[in-house]
């Protein structure tokens, strides 16, 4: 559990740091995978667990990152290259984060059975939510909101072995719908504006 | 009334599914007019099934008054969004501004939009109520996107950004609300029920409770459109088709707030009420407060009414913040009386900016002259907008200014009234510019389709008609709501 924490951890640190779009959506492969071995490992021997395990799976870990790999292929020149805060201020705030919600955790939750997930999964939330503001590539911003997503999943799986069953499943259903969504706008962007860099966006004011 | 909310639910489905199978753009029209009809006359019955028997619930569904005249607003909202969107659309087509297959898109995208705003509505569970949100984001993503031009696909990222992030925040407070419902020992099968909630509200653990609010407040409050995370509403607003804009402004502004209020009534039964009073007075003043410049000088007419919209949710926000029984009816019968209203201004300003081939107000010149119906519609409705009395909305927003005085705060009442005066202003100053003047010479005049005039005419009887006198049994269900929403049954 604490190996599998940390590791999380490391995989929205490298994030912080890529700036091929290719690379950005492995690594969320990744650790979407292991979000799944979180809920397998917690969840030994309960039907709930098991089915949000293989879902996320195959939606986290199988669909999503299919779908963006689609669209990264047809964005052959695009890479982050002028990010609002770079790589290695990044990574020094995502650190920050990272001893900042242990401080908090320690703090205020002394008493939570698996303290070090809570951590990490605050810590991931709020690593996302800087990945998003900082990052102007669409799918970075993508990445972003998946990790943020992830986060918050492994913090209803730590804090209360996950949310009743049908509205995991709502959740589920809502995530895929998103990235399709977003999917299909970065293509229109390609399309309109031959570029996915969205600091282009910035038509509309007053 | 579990068979009324399963029609409900499956009556725009259904419509969204059989028009993407049409071939004729008559055909398409007739079609969803029909079923926009049925599915706001089966709303209506449950609506009156709830006025005389009282809240129901079975299973995941649960509705009472509050949830009733949401209903409304969505039933009166659907079927006028349908009746313009004929008329629009007609219009988009035969300028081919658009193509046929993105009529077809067009109406499937709006009945599955409708759909999960009714599904907002239905629920009794925090946690499907986040789901169900979440789900008339993404299902209006695409209909903010429509035209696909560049200004349409900077107004739908930044709508789906902001508002998933904003969601994702709504989502961590309701896990740390089910994890002090979890830890107070209430069983699986309560989770995240308010129902459940409000019977042990007492045994939270106010620290995280607090915690929780603030999550969800910002959470919903974006997608409420309440300053300072009001950023993606103007640039939504105005690029949508405009049926879209008031269904937006009018309904799922509204479903964000019903939101917010219900998640309140668990949480301000949980800590003391008084921080979370004044956390929401803060928001409110300050979105009406933003909106002020926006309105003073603004360039663009839809940006106009999508301001005017941050400043009404900031009006029921500061509702909810005075917190007392008058203060909360006034801000449910504003969140109606709003609705009803921007939608139509919505609506009407599709039409002149069809006519004028422009949204800029310094395009738009005598209104009364080139479109006197519309025109009129038009002036009547920013009237009514801007709270001149007899209309309905003047009702509603002197309830809460009265409540403001009422509950000891005159300060704020006296603030309140002195913002509404800049936006009284604001708005009043840019439409006699555009309804009075010299109509630019060349223009053809277009002809409006009999069913958007239906439309425009029955919602401007029901704004009159409210304004003045108030149906006793919707008097009754407003009373219930301001009721329950203050945490009673």
């Amino acid at each position: 559990m604490q190996t599998l924490a940390i590791l999380l951890l490391f995989s929205a640190f490298l994030l912080t740091r890529v700036n091929r779009l290719t690379s950005a959506v492995h690594i969320l492969l990744v650790q979407s995978a292991m979000v799944a071995a979180v809920c397998a490992i917690e969840g030994t021997g309960s039907m709930h667990m098991l089915v949000a395990a293989i879902l996320t799976v195959v939606i986290k870990a199988g669909l999503i990152p299919y779908a963006l790999l689609r669209v990264v292929r047809q964005l052959r020149h695009e890479r982050e290259v002028n990010p609002i805060i770079g790589p290695n201020a990044s990574s020094v705030a995502a650190a920050a984060i990272i001893v900042m919600i242990y401080a908090i955790v320690d703090r205020t939750l002394p008493s939570v059975v698996s303290w070090d997930a809570v951590a990490a999964s605050l810590a991931l939330v709020f690593i996302g939510l800087m990945l998003i503001i900082t990052r102007r590539q669409a799918i970075l911003q993508i990445v972003g909101l998946i990790t943020m997503e992830n986060g918050l999943y492994l913090l209803g799986l730590s804090t209360t072995h996950g949310l009743p069953l049908i509205i995991e499943l709502g959740i589920f259903f809502d995530v895929l719908v998103a990235v399709s969504v977003l999917v299909i706008l970065t293509y229109r962007l390609k399309k309109s504006f031959q570029s996915t860099d969205t600091s282009i966006l910035k038509k509309l004011k007053g | 009334m579990r068979d009324l909310i399963c029609i409900a639910l499956a009556l725009p489905l259904a419509a969204g599914i059989i028009t993407m199978f049409f071939k004729q753009k008559s055909a398409i029209k007739t079609v969803n007019i029909f079923f926009s009809l049925c599915t706001s006359s089966v709303l209506l019955w449950l609506i009156s099934r709830i006025a005389i028997e009282g809240p129901f619930k079975s299973g995941w569904f649960y509705v009472d008054a509050l949830s009733a005249i949401l209903l409304l607003v969505v039933a009166i909202l659907s079927l006028t969004a349908t009746l313009f969107s004929a008329s629009y659309m007609e219009r988009e087509l035969a300028e081919e501004k658009i193509k046929f297959s993105a009529l077809k898109r067009y109406y499937a995208l709006l009945q599955l939009f409708i759909f999960t705003m009714i599904g907002v509505l239905v629920v009794e569970n925090l946690g499907l109520m986040w789901v169900g949100v979440e789900a008339t984001t993404l299902a209006s993503t695409l209909l903010v996107a429509f035209y696909f031009n560049r200004s349409a696909l900077e107004a739908a990222w930044k709508y789906v950004m902001v508002c998933n992030v904003g969601i994702l925040f709504a989502l961590l407070g309701t896990i740390l609300l089910y994890y002090t419902q979890v830890a107070a020992g209430s069983p699986e099968e309560d989770a995240l029920s308010w129902t459940a909630l409000q019977v042990i509200s007492g045994q939270l653990d106010p620290m995280l409770v607090k915690l929780a609010f603030s999550f969800i407040l910002i959470g919903y409050g974006t997608k409420a459109g309440i300053a300072p995370m009001h950023t993606w509403l103007p640039d939504a607003h105005s690029q949508a088709p405009s049926p879209i804009s008031g269904l937006l402004s009018g309904a799922l502004l509204s479903c964000a707030l019903y939101a917010i209020i219900r998640n309140l009534v668990v949480l301000q039964a949980a800590v003391d009420s008084a921080f979370i009073h004044s956390a929401l007075l803060v928001f409110g003043l300050l979105s009406v407060a933003i909106a002020v410049p926006f309105i003073l000088i603004q360039h663009d007419l839809k940006r106009l009414l999508a301001y005017s919209s941050v400043e009404h949710m900031g009006i029921v926000t500061v509702g909810l913040g005075i917190g007392t029984h008058l203060a909360l009816y006034g801000a449910i019968l504003h969140i109606l009386n709003h609705a009803v209203v921007k939608s139509l201004l919505f609506n009407l300003v599709g039409f002149i900016s069809q006519q004028y081939g422009s949204k800029q107000i310094m395009r738009i010149r005598g209104l009364f002259s080139v479109m006197p119906t519309i025109g009129t519609m038009f002036m009547l409705a920013i009237l009514a907008i801007v709270g001149t009395p007899p209309f309905s909305i003047f009702l509603s927003k002197f309830t809460i200014v009265m409540a403001a005085f009422e509950a000891g705060s005159p300060l704020l009442g006296l603030g309140l009234l002195l913002l509404l005066a800049g936006v009284f202003a604001g708005m009043l100053f840019y439409t006699t510019r555009m309804v009075f003047g010299v109509a630019p010479k060349r223009l053809v005049r277009m002809k409006i389709g009999i069913s958007a005039m239906t439309a425009g005419i029955l919602s401007i009887i029901w704004i009159v008609a409210t304004g003045v006198y108030l149906p006793s049994g919707l008097e009754q269900l407003l009373d219930q709501a301001a009721t329950i929403a203050m945490g009673g049954r």
